[in-house]
């Protein structure tokens, strides 16, 4: 069985720096973390390994992003957590990409691997876009179907999968056969640490990286020349709440209060 | 003018600290500065010069040494300003601040560059535009309790995780401003005034010369915050940092700060047994120059974790524990850059294999959200074990946790985990362990299912203090021996070295005023020692 796993380098969400001309999000690596529904989507993957290679059966993570060189660093730290391989994305011409754009790039990476692909695991959203397209978008490139939003560990027997999945009024079970895309929720599951061998292991491990030549891509069709989205403009919302500070006796305070209820209920 | 308040049940809550233990005063007072600690001591001294003063800050101790012993509690949490930073030709940074400065709130303004400068000079605002443009500084006492406050912190000689690299508050402080039980003043920044031998004298800011013998005995070369420090020729300052606010009032101190490490990754080794995570710790120790902590989880310990895992929604993302995994040795790593973690990491690895542990039975956190992740599962453990501890008062609320706090030399690790098991086995006591395995500084918690586990378990408690202190520790070596531990204090350093404590403090609180209680039995103050 081969398994892909999407993974977005996000920034930490302290230190968000957006660029004044573009609207986009400044990446210069230095505060990047893995998208946390990324992470969840990696130790979805790995259950699945560790179930179907107890049982026998040879299974292979693969993790793949698409990003600046840097995000290597957090390719490697999931092969660190038991991923078999990583594949990075990186040119000048996938740069500013949308979803649409950043899905034609991932699909032809995943076209371009060794190995047929058995399931795609994604991240319900990431947390610097909160689009929810990747997932659904790769299930169309490649014509599979896709559970979103699946909230607890899916279970794979033979070439059939089983996952709960948020929907109006609850959850319900959907099986699928495979191929298939599943994107996951952030609680599905919690990432794995490390062991020791595992940090070794990933520093001598070889992480492909691959340009639009190396996969063939059109490049009409990536970054932002073929993102048919364009960002007018972004800002941080005013605030427009002010915090009022009430002195005086117990009493005193306790009238002010009510009348500043009062004001506001008018 | 500061107000001396009357005890009304409206300040109940002071009487108390995190010992559990409860107290009686008769007034309570907030200085907010050192002008205002002053004049409570002397408002106070004008009615009666027999009142007794106990100081507060966060009322985070475990040692009780917070809780009043009647009279008057001076509560300084309201003093807590920061009030300038200067740096020296080392390059190193010194923040001066008041005592009431809460730990969490000191680090998250240096993390995030806010530290609040009301007040400050010209000089200290260009100091710190300088220290904001260089690289990331920190306050390295890391205490459990991050709502410690720094004065209570000096008062005790505060540790935590990263003393196994760093010390305890002691070599962090630079200066000390103290006020004394009459209203008198002395400032003592470190290398101004020393002992000639063991004879100290210091000079108020009055000009008021204070002679003192310092007691005689020798301190255990282990971590101790067990009574009085004193060293042939000593630092002034040290002695007042360590004396559980029975000597003077600390109204300002000043601390060094140090740069963040480049890289910081917990390594979380799980073994069998016992046996197997003392011999990994002893071997790991001069294996790894790097290593900022080794903390410790037994058998038990990690047994209430699995158990609060599944029984609690607020501890469910606790990583799921191998059933085969024992225990567990917490090692943290701060080094200067990746490379140099790595070659730690293959260290760790080697030790591990050498000593009959598993690497593969390893967790490296190298991102925040594993760091956190540990953090948690550190920090679940006590935790969990109060709140075991509340549910059995349910059943006698004159149950209370018992935490062993003592500390041996670096070759006596063994012997002690020995002395604790056999004692625990034979008492037939449950109980769970924990803490700082690195400085042989393990917290031995029994869990009391009955008033008699309660009184065994004192009574084991303080056969140990006898047998850790004939090994060469300490009986207190980070909380301090406040009014619970002072027996401990008479096992370790004797009856006549306890009276010369005494009379240290005599010369300088003639009344035996400041946190009467603390250390010694008060009538060994009162009978003029």
């Amino acid at each position: 069985m081969h398994i892909v796993v999407c993974v977005k380098a996000v920034p930490s969400t302290t230190e968000v720096k957006m660029d004044p001309e573009t609207h986009t999000i400044v990446r210069d690596g230095r505060a990047s973390v893995i998208n946390p529904f990324d992470a969840t989507a990696l130790e979805v993957a790995l259950a699945i390994k560790d179930a179907r290679s107890a049982a026998g059966e040879r299974t292979r993570v693969s993790v793949m992003s698409m990003g600046i060189p840097d995000t290597e660093r957090l390719l490697r730290d999931c092969i660190a957590r038991g991923a078999d391989d990583a594949l990075l994305l990186s040119d000048r011409a996938f740069a500013g990409a949308d979803t649409l754009a950043t899905t034609y790039a991932l699909s032809c990476g995943i076209s371009q691997l060794d190995e047929a692909v058995d399931l795609i695991v994604c991240g319900k959203m990431a947390v610097d876009g909160d689009t929810a397209q990747i997932g659904p978008e790769l299930a169309g490139a490649f014509e599979m179907p896709c559970i979103t939003d699946v909230q607890e560990q899916p279970v794979v027997c033979g070439r059939i999968l089983w996952a709960r999945r948020a929907c109006d009024g609850g959850r319900e079970t959907v099986e699928v056969d495979l191929p298939a895309v599943i994107t996951v929720a952030k609680d599905a599951a919690q990432l794995r640490m490390p062991s020791i061998p595992g940090v070794l292991a990933a520093e001598a491990a070889p992480v492909a990286v691959k340009t639009a030549a190396d996969v063939d891509a059109d490049t009409s069709r990536t970054g932002l020349a073929g993102s048919p989205t364009q960002v007018v403009r972004s800002f941080v919302p005013e605030r427009s709440q002010e915090a009022v500070a009430i002195e005086g006796s117990p009493a005193e305070q306790a009238a002010a209060l009510a009348a500043l209820i009062e004001e506001g209920c008018r | 003018m500061v107000d001396i308040k009357p005890m009304t049940a409206e300040y109940e809550a002071y009487l108390r600290d995190e010992s559990r233990s409860t107290g009686d005063a008769q007034s309570i007072s907030f200085p907010r500065d050192e002008q205002e600690i002053r004049e409570v001591l002397t408002s106070i001294a004008a009615a009666s010069e027999h009142v007794p003063v106990t100081v507060q800050g966060a009322r985070t101790g475990l040692a009780a040494g917070a809780v009043p012993a009647g009279g008057h509690i001076m509560n300084l949490s309201r003093a807590n300003r920061y009030l300038g930073l200067r740096r020296d030709d080392a390059g190193t940074y010194y923040l001066r601040m008041q005592p009431g400065v809460i730990l969490s709130e000191l680090r998250r303004h240096l993390a995030n560059k806010t530290l609040p400068t009301d007040g400050w000079d010209r000089e200290s605002l260009a100091v710190l535009k300088h220290m904001y443009d260089g690289p990331e500084q920190f306050f390295a006492t890391d205490p459990t309790e991050i709502s410690a406050c720094m004065g209570g912190m000096a008062a005790c000689n505060a540790s935590g995780a990263r003393s196994y690299r760093y010390g305890p508050m002691r070599p962090h402080i630079s200066a000390l401003r103290v006020v004394l039980a009459n209203g008198d003043v002395l400032d003592l920044p470190r290398g101004a005034v020393r002992a000639t031998g063991r004879h100290l004298v210091l000079t108020t800011e009055g000009g008021r010369a204070i002679e003192l013998d310092l007691p005689t005995y020798t301190m255990p070369s282990t971590k101790n915050a067990s009574g009085y420090f004193v060293e042939d020729d000593m630092d002034a300052v040290d002695l007042f940092i360590g004396s559980d606010g029975s000597l003077g009032v600390i109204s300002e101190l000043e601390v060094a700060l140090m740069p963040v490490p480049t890289v910081t990754w917990g390594v979380s080794c799980f073994f069998a047994d016992e046996a197997q995570a003392v011999d990994f710790t002893v071997a790991a120790r001069p294996a790894l120059s790097d290593a900022a902590a080794f903390e410790y989880f037994d058998a038990q310990a990690l047994n209430i974790l699995r158990r609060q895992r599944t029984a609690s929604t607020a501890f469910s993302s606790l990583p799921a524990l191998d059933d085969a995994w024992g225990c567990c040795v917490y090692v943290e790593l701060a080094c200067d850059g990746e490379s140099q973690a790595l070659a730690d990491l293959a260290r760790l690895r080697n030790v591990l294999d050498e000593q009959g542990g598993s690497a593969e039975r390893t967790w490296v956190a190298r991102t925040d959200t594993d760091r956190e992740t540990q953090r948690f599962f550190r920090h679940a453990v006590p935790e969990s074990v109060n709140m075991l501890i509340d549910e059995r008062r349910r059943t006698d609320a004159r149950i209370t946790k018992l935490g062993s706090d003592m500390s041996v030399p670096d070759d006596r690790l063994r012997d002690v985990i020995e002395l604790y098991r056999t004692g625990l086995a034979e008492a037939g006591l449950e109980s769970a362990a924990w803490g700082h395995i690195g400085n042989n500084h393990l917290h031995v918690n029994v869990l009391p299912r009955s008033m008699a586990d309660y009184e065994a378990g004192k009574e084991l408690f303080g056969a140990w203090a006898a047998q850790v202190s004939a090994m060469g520790g300490a009986v207190s070596a980070e909380h301090g021996v406040g009014k619970l531990k002072r027996d401990f204090l008479v096992a370790m350093y004797g009856e006549d070295h306890v009276r010369e404590m005494a009379r240290v403090k005599l010369a300088l609180d003639p009344f035996c005023q400041l946190g009467r209680g603390n250390l010694f039995d008060p009538h060994l103050c009162e009978g003029g020692a």
